[in-house]
């Protein structure tokens, strides 16, 4: 048995979304099951199926780095106070 | 009550009460069955008889929840039309398996006998239902093109063939208004008509079947019913029976 990754798209502009993974023998039992458990409601209107061990995914040290790079953030903070900084530094000359 | 005759009534009465019993016997193997995705997938292909049952109930009595939950649920035994195939209980995982395959191939072909129909609902149910039956189907031809090649599942799956094959042939048997039935235009053809082509189906996946050696018991135009079918209409019943007059 292989692990697969189940993904599905509504209709319109909404992007793939990961909706849960499943259990099957081959790549056929695994689109079959994949139509049974998730998409009985008509929960999407575009399937795909992934098998798990094709999907690239690095250690968690790979990206561990990015996690603290605050300058990229681009909430405006820093910005607002540097400029009023510099306002109360008019003011007070 | 819609305004068909007896014979009409009774065509798709056999079509319905087979429906309804095979959806029900494979909804209940959730939570029992192999693996959770097999689980999950058979319980919603029997919710697809159940509302493939549900329509061919609505053509006769009309959309009203109480009339069809009177039709569905509330008729005596010999009233019901049912074949003795899906009356059976099977315990065992790999005779549903085979009873799922043997099913479908021959339920794909009984849609088609509405196909046309002077009813024009169960050419439009019947329509629907295809669109329903390929996936069903290649849901078994997947599940058997893996185990058929497992020498251990092979075997109890030909054990399973050879039990089942001649209560399969009970689907084949028609009521006995059939010949009306068809006169009206209702169906195409007989249930009996079906069963060289489904014979062949059957023959091109397990491999050729002795039909010789495969005799039906006499079932009396689906007026007898197996005994599994009291405890499994208890069973159905179940839930209805606590509060019949409670609207769900």
């Amino acid at each position: 048995m292989a692990t697969f990754e189940v993904f599905l798209k509504k209709d319109g502009r909404d992007e793939f979304r990961h909706v849960g993974a499943l259990e099957a023998a081959n790549d056929e039992l695994a689109l079959v099951s994949a139509r049974e458990c998730y998409v009985r409601r008509g929960e999407g209107d575009r399937l795909w199926v992934v098998r798990r061990d094709h999907v690239l995914s690095p250690d968690r040290d790979f990206t561990a780095p990015n996690a603290d790079k605050p300058h990229r953030h681009h909430s405006g903070e820093a910005v607002a106070a540097r400029r009023k900084a510099i306002r109360k530094a008019s003011a007070d000359e | 009550m819609s305004d068909f005759s007896p014979a009409a009534r009774q065509a798709i009465l056999a079509f319905a009460d087979d429906e309804h019993l095979m959806g029900q016997q494979h909804t209940e193997w959730i939570g029992v069955a192999p693996f959770l995705e097999e689980d999950l997938a058979f319980a919603s292909i029997g919710q697809d008889e159940l509302g493939h049952a549900a329509l061919l109930f609505e053509v006769l009595v009309g959309g009203d929840d109480a009339d069809i939950d009177a039709l569905a649920f509330f008729r005596e035994a010999p009233e019901w039309r049912s074949c003795r195939f899906v009356e059976q209980t099977l315990p065992e995982w790999g005779d549903t398996l085979v009873r799922h395959w043997l099913y479908d191939s021959a339920e794909e072909l009984r849609w088609q006998l509405f196909d046309g129909s002077s009813i024009q609902a169960l050419a439009d149910i019947s329509e629907r239902a295809l669109s329903e039956e390929r996936f069903h189907r290649q849901h078994g031809d997947a599940l058997l093109d893996v185990l058929l090649t497992v020498t251990d599942a092979q075997e109890r799956l030909m054990g399973s063939l050879s039990r089942l094959l001649p209560s399969a042939l009970t689907m084949f048997d028609g009521v006995a208004e059939e010949a009306q039935a068809i006169s009206e235009g209702v169906v195409q053809n007989s249930l009996a008509s079906l069963g060289p082509e489904w014979q062949a189906r059957v023959d091109a996946r397990f491999g050729a079947v002795d039909w010789q050696g495969v005799t039906a018991r006499d079932v009396a135009q689906r007026t007898e019913r197996h005994a599994d079918f009291a405890p499994l209409l208890a069973r159905m019943l179940e839930v209805l029976d606590l509060d019949r007059s409670v609207t769900w």
